[in-house]
């Protein structure tokens, strides 16, 4: 990243190869709109770019993207005012049609969409912290530096998030 | 008691499920939760339930990016980079414009108007500054001032002359005293005074102020005219005094015309007699 900020442009197309499919994943798991979320991650790289001195004051740059698009993703809520419940879900619906069914493959398909369901009851906040940390695989202790706070705060809060959903989950199932 | 402490205990445990999934806790750790869930069955159905939703998320369907998203990238990539190199051109180029601006048509006449009058400065303050030059400039200002004064004098006598009060009309011929350069006008106006003024102390003053400039062969002329033209005793022996003083010689022949006029004064003609007689 530094080189793209020293004028190395070109660098900003193997950072993108190397990180688009994480961003597109984080964005669509908080905001389940496909193409919402690819126009989002594509104005956090250009953002990037287009103001590369940002990136001082966040060390590793994985931090600085998700800063960036996580400000993306809750301008886009405020903008829309509504909780960004899974309204998505026709996506899922289509892609399961075409797909061959046994009986276990009905009752994973049904665990999964109780479970897609458990999260969009979820906060925001909630749910950006399964998130970060299931889907995105990120330690505590970079959640906790990209939302500015103490390993051990988010150690309670995300379990607390995961007690939270799965209460959900149980509430729904039954 | 005993079932409080187990729950106190597995409570202890249950906090750290999480971090057993998040595969947050070291060896020690991790074994001594996974002896507590193999004797805890309440416990071993809570992490269940909890590993089952774990393993669940990760079984959620994530959707890959489109293939047109890495092209689109590269077009805003591209774009991008068109921008930037557009951007630093036109740094340049806007320099470039600006200085051309400033020397176009619109500027030049300001321009060279400012610079006029910066050189027509530079040109004054250096002529004002030479030492030579200003004292001429002072002593012609302070000549012109002066030459100014005594015209104001002139006109504010011969204006003063006209006066009705005699006192007035003395001061006025006082001020010949003052006047540097007598021209014919003002004389011209003495003469008057001296020959025609009802009062005879102005014409004695007159006289005085006339005697003063006898240099002039005009005034000498003037007065030697006068004599026979003054009927006041007083101004007649005053007049022969004067006459005498001056040394005139062509005065003898008027004064013994005034000698031969009726009426005149004992007293002025011995007067005359005398002077007559010094005259010559």
């Amino acid at each position: 990243m530094l080189k793209v900020k020293n004028g190395d442009i070109d660098k900003m197309g193997l950072i993108y190869e190397r990180y688009h499919r994480q961003l597109y994943r984080f964005i669509f798991n908080m905001t389940r709109q496909k193409e919402l979320s690819e126009d989002m991650v594509q104005n956090v790289f250009l953002r990037m770019l287009k103001y590369p001195e940002g990136f001082m004051g966040f060390g590793e740059f994985k931090m600085w993207m998700y800063h960036i698009a996580r400000n993306a993703i809750y301008d886009h809520f405020r903008k829309v005012r509504r909780t960004p419940a899974y309204s998505d879900v026709k996506d899922f619906e289509e892609r399961i049609e075409g797909e061959h069914r046994t009986d276990a493959h009905l009752e994973k398909e049904q665990e999964l969409k109780t479970l897609e369901t458990a999260m969009g009851k979820l906060s925001d906040e909630n749910r950006e912290l399964i998130i970060l940390c299931r889907f995105q695989e990120m330690k505590y202790h970079e959640i906790a530096k990209l939302l500015n706070t103490t390993e051990g705060a988010i150690k309670v809060r995300v379990h607390r998030a995961l007690n939270q959903l799965k209460s959900n989950f149980l509430r729904i199932e039954n | 008691m005993r079932i409080k402490e187990i729950t106190m205990e597995c409570k202890d445990y249950r906090e750290q499920f999480t971090l057993l999934l998040t595969n947050t806790l070291d060896q020690t750790e991790r074994s001594e939760i996974e002896s507590h869930l193999a004797g805890c069955s309440d416990c071993r159905n809570e992490f269940e339930a909890a590993r089952k939703i774990w393993s669940l998320m990760g079984e959620i369907p994530q959707p890959e990016p489109s293939q047109a998203m890495r092209a689109n990238f590269d077009t805003i990539l591209s774009d991008f980079k068109e921008e930037l190199a557009a951007k630093k051109n036109n740094q340049v180029s806007i320099w470039t414009i600006k200085l051309r601006e400033f020397w176009s048509r619109q500027a030049q006449p300001r321009l060279a108007f400012s610079l006029l009058l910066v050189a027509a400065g530079l040109i004054c303050g250096y002529f004002l500054h030479q030492p030579e030059q200003s004292a001429i400039s002072y002593n012609r200002q302070i000549d012109r001032l002066s030459s100014q004064v005594s015209e104001i004098k002139q006109v504010m006598m011969l204006s003063l002359l006209q006066d009705p009060s005699a006192s007035q009309r003395i001061r006025a011929v006082a001020y010949t005293d003052e006047i540097s350069n007598v021209d014919l006008k003002v004389i011209n106006a003495l003469f008057t005074t001296l020959n025609e003024d009802p009062n005879v102390n102005v014409r004695l003053a007159t006289l005085e102020a006339l005697v003063k400039l006898s240099g002039e062969p005009k005034v000498r002329e003037g007065l030697v005219r006068s004599i026979e033209l003054q009927e006041s005793p007083l101004m007649q022996s005053a007049i022969a005094d004067a006459m005498v003083k001056l040394q005139e010689k062509s005065s003898v022949q008027p004064l013994r015309n005034l000698l031969n006029k009726k009426g005149l004064n004992q007293m002025v003609k011995i007067n005359i007699e005398k002077s007559i007689s010094k005259l010559i």
